[in-house]
C-alpha cells in the first residue's frame, strides 16, 4: 500500500454560526495565526516525507473555517522546492471554478517542470458551497468540468497552437509553456463524492478514483461500480486507481487514540463541514438521477454525526497501532484500495509530529508488500 | 377548474392552465408559482381568458435544455402566442415572470395590448443588490418573500415525497440557469425598456424584500415611458398572492383602459 500525506491546513475554531462555510465571517481569521499554521502545516508536510510518505497531497476550498487552501497550486509550489522524493498530489484545482481553465494546465506544467516530474493532478469540480463562494453557476458545473478537462488534457499532449472552441472555454491560440514533463501528461486523480457519471468518465480514462470522507460500505459499493465500469472498457482497474481519503488516529494507546480522534476528527465533521443547508444543494450541481439517489437514501448530514456512528460506520480508524494495523487491512485487502490518504492531527503540532512518526514507523512498514511498485505506472492517463 | 393541457411549442413540452372568456390574457409565474391556479387566476378569469403556461423545467413542464438565457424565454413565449394563434395579448408577469414580459416586451411591444409586471426583477439597479435566494432556507424565503407569512401557505408543497423534491430541485435548477449570476437581472434589459411601446402598469408590493419599491420600482417607472405604478400596502414581493382581488382588480382596469376591455 502506498501512503499519502493528505492535509486540509484547517483554522480550526470553535463557533455557533450556522455555517462554517460560505458566510462564517473572515473577522474569525487572525493572519498572525495562520502564519503559524501555514508553516506548521508545510513543516508536517515536509516531515512527512522523510519518514516515508510516498505522497504529499493539498487541496482546494474557499471561504471557510475547514480547509484554508483557495489555490492549491501556491501550497505545491512552496512544497515543490522543499522536498525532492515523494509525489506531489493537487486533489484537486476545480476546473469549473475557474473562468480560464489553461491557467491550470500552465501552473501544474510549472509544477510539475520544476518538481522533475513529481506532480499528481486531482481534477474536482469542487463540492457544493464552492459554487456560492464563487458565484459559478452550478448548473453549468458538469459541463464546465467535462470540457476545462478536455481542454487541458489536449494542452498538455498536443502541440501548440491550436484553437479550442468549447460550450464554456474558447481559446484562438492553445499553446502552453512550458509543457509538463511527464508523459505524455502528470497522472490525473478524479477525488469525487461518487456520481455516477464521475465513475463512468474516470473508469473511461483511467484516472485513479478517490473516495473523500466516505463510510466504508459506500466506497465498498462505488468502489465495484468503478471496477465494473472499468472492465466494460475493457480492462481490469489496478488497486492503484482506488484510493481512500480516511482520518487515522494512531497514539500508544487505543484509549488515548479514541480520545484524539472524539476531538480533532470529529471537529472536521461536525464544525468543519457544518454547512448552512441550502449550500449543500445548489440548483442544477446533480442531476436529476443522483439526486433521487441521494433522497432514496439520505446520508446523514457530518455536522449531525456522531462519533459512535463514525467508528460504527467506518468513517475513521483509530487505535494504537496494532489497531490500527488491522483495521487497515480491511482497507487494503478487502477493498484492496492501493492508496490511502490521511493526516495526523494530535492537537498540537508537536504531538501532531509524533503521531506521524509513530504511524511511520510502526504502521506502515506493514504494508510495504509492493514497496518496489511505482504506483503512477499505468494510471492516471 | 382550469383546462389543463399538453402543448408542444417547437418541440418543446409545457404544460398551459386556461379559462375564462374575454380578451386573452398570458399569465406568466414566478419562481415557485408553477401551476398554481389561486385566488388571483380566479378573478382575471372573470374578465379574461387567462392562459397560464409553466415555464420549461417548472410545475408539470419538463426541463429543457437548450434554455440558457432569459432571452431564450422570451422567445419561446413569442412562440407560445404564435401556437395558440394569438394575434395580440394581454401580458402579465410575476417576479421573475415579469422580468421575462419585460424582454418579451422590448422585442415585440406590438403583440402586446398591454403589459403588466408585478414587482418585476430583471434589471440592474442602482443602490440596489437583489438577496441571493439560492442561499435561502425556506423559513428566510417565505419572510423574504411574503409581508404576511400566511399568505405563503397557497403555495406550501403538498408532501416531502422524493417526487416533489425533485420537481422543487428541478424548478431550481431551472431558474438558476438562467439567474444564478447576475442574480436575477439581465445586465443588457434596463436600456432596452426604452424600446417598449404598449401601455404598462407596474403593480408593487409596499413591502417587498427583494426588489423594494424604492429604488427598483421607481427605476422601472422611470425607464417604461408612460408606465403608471400602483402600489398595494398590505404586499411584500408578491402581491398577486398577498392580496389578489385587488390586483386582479387593478390589472383588468387598466387593461379595459387599454383597450382590451371585457
Amino acid at each position: 500500500m502506498k501512503f499519502y500525506y493528505f492535509h486540509l491546513m484547517p483554522y480550526v475554531m470553535e463557533h455557533d454560526e450556522p455555517s462554517s462555510w460560505v458566510t462564517l465571517s473572515n473577522r474569525h481569521y487572525d493572519p498572525a495565526t495562520g502564519h503559524t499554521l501555514y508553516n506548521q502545516y508545510l513543516d508536517q508536510f515536509e516531515h512527512a516525507e522523510r519518514l516515508g510518505w510516498d505522497g504529499l497531497c493539498v487541496n482546494e476550498h474557499h471561504q471557510n473555517c475547514y480547509g484554508t487552501m483557495p489555490s492549491p497550486n501556491v501550497m505545491a509550489a512552496m512544497l515543490v522546492r522543499r522536498t525532492t522524493r515523494a509525489r506531489i498530489a493537487i486533489l484537486g484545482n476545480g476546473l469549473p471554478l475557474r473562468d480560464n481553465p489553461l491557467r491550470v494546465a500552465e501552473e501544474i506544467a510549472m509544477l510539475d517542470v520544476a518538481s522533475g516530474g513529481r506532480v499528481i493532478s486531482g481534477f474536482v469540480r469542487g463540492i457544493s458551497a464552492e459554487y456560492f463562494s464563487t458565484a459559478v453557476n452550478p448548473t453549468h458545473s458538469r459541463e464546465r468540468f467535462y470540457e476545462g478537462a478536455a481542454l487541458i488534457l489536449r494542452a498538455w499532449t498536443e502541440e501548440g497552437p491550436f484553437p479550442f472552441d468549447g460550450r464554456y472555454y474558447r481559446y484562438p491560440y492553445v499553446n502552453p509553456w512550458p509543457r509538463p514533463l511527464q508523459k505524455p501528461h502528470p497522472p490525473v486523480w478524479c477525488p469525487s463524492q461518487g456520481s455516477s457519471e464521475t465513475i463512468e468518465w474516470a473508469a473511461k480514462r483511467r484516472f485513479p478514483y478517490l473516495m473523500v470522507f466516505t463510510p466504508i460500505k459506500r466506497i465498498a459499493q462505488i468502489y465495484g461500480e468503478y471496477r465494473e465500469a472499468c472492465e466494460r472498457y475493457g480492462y481490469k482497474a489496478s488497486r492503484y486507481q482506488l484510493t481512500v481519503n480516511l482520518p487515522v488516529v494512531v497514539a500508544e494507546t487505543d484509549a488515548k487514540a479514541r480520545e484524539l480522534a472524539q476531538k480533532h476528527v470529529m471537529w472536521v465533521f461536525n464544525v468543519g463541514l457544518r454547512m448552512h443547508p441550502p449550500f449543500w444543494r445548489p440548483p442544477g450541481y446533480m442531476t436529476e438521477a443522483s439526486l433521487r439517489r441521494m433522497l432514496a437514501n439520505p446520508p446523514k448530514l457530518p455536522s449531525e454525526l456522531t462519533f459512535e456512528e463514525a467508528e460504527r460506520d467506518g468513517y475513521l480508524i483509530y487505535g494504537s497501532p496494532a489497531t490500527v494495523r488491522d483495521k487497515l487491512r480491511i482497507f487494503a485487502d478487502e477493498l484492496q484500495a492501493g492508496i490511502l490518504c490521511t493526516a495526523m492531527n494530535g492537537g498540537t503540532h508537536e504531538r501532531t509530529l509524533e503521531l506521524m512518526q509513530l504511524f511511520a514507523e510502526e504502521v506502515m512498514p506493514h504494508f510495504r508488500e509492493d514497496a518496489a511498485v511505482d504506483e503512477t505506472v499505468g494510471v492516471g492517463r | 377548474m382550469p383546462d389543463a393541457r399538453e402543448l408542444s411549442i417547437r418541440g418543446t413540452p409545457i404544460h398551459l392552465l386556461r379559462e375564462g372568456s374575454g380578451p386573452a390574457l398570458l399569465f406568466l409565474h414566478g419562481a415557485g408559482g408553477a401551476g398554481r391556479w389561486l385566488p388571483f387566476q380566479e378573478h382575471l378569469a372573470k374578465s379574461f381568458n387567462v392562459y397560464f403556461p409553466s415555464h420549461p423545467g417548472h410545475g408539470g413542464s419538463p426541463a429543457a435544455e437548450w434554455i440558457e438565457h432569459i432571452s431564450d424565454l422570451a422567445f419561446h413565449y413569442l412562440d407560445v402566442l404564435d401556437t395558440l394563434e394569438l394575434e395580440r395579448a394581454h401580458l402579465v408577469g410575476a417576479s421573475f415572470g415579469g422580468w421575462i414580459a419585460a424582454e418579451i416586451a422590448t422585442m415585440a411591444s406590438h403583440r402586446l395590448q398591454s403589459l403588466v409586471l408585478i414587482d418585476p426583477v430583471g434589471i440592474r439597479v442602482d443602490g440596489w443588490i437583489y438577496p441571493f435566494l439560492f442561499g435561502m432556507d425556506m423559513p428566510e424565503l417565505v419572510s423574504t418573500v411574503f409581508h404576511n407569512p400566511m399568505a405563503a401557505l397557497a403555495l406550501a408543497p403538498p408532501d416531502q415525497s422524493i417526487d416533489t423534491l425533485a420537481l422543487q430541485y428541478r424548478q431550481g435548477a431551472a431558474l438558476a440557469r438562467v439567474a444564478w449570476n447576475p442574480h436575477l437581472y439581465n445586465p443588457l434589459l434596463r436600456r432596452r425598456l426604452a424600446r417598449i411601446s404598449t401601455p404598462t402598469l407596474l403593480c408593487w408590493g409596499a413591502h417587498d424584500k427583494i426588489a423594494p419599491l424604492v429604488p427598483c420600482g421607481q427605476t422601472w417607472a422611470r425607464e417604461i415611458s408612460g408606465a403608471r405604478l400602483s402600489v398595494f400596502d398590505e404586499s411584500g414581493h408578491v402581491p398577486h398572492l398577498e392580496e389578489p382581488e385587488a390586483v386582479a382588480e387593478a390589472i383588468a382596469e387598466f387593461c379595459r383602459a387599454a383597450g382590451g376591455a371585457a
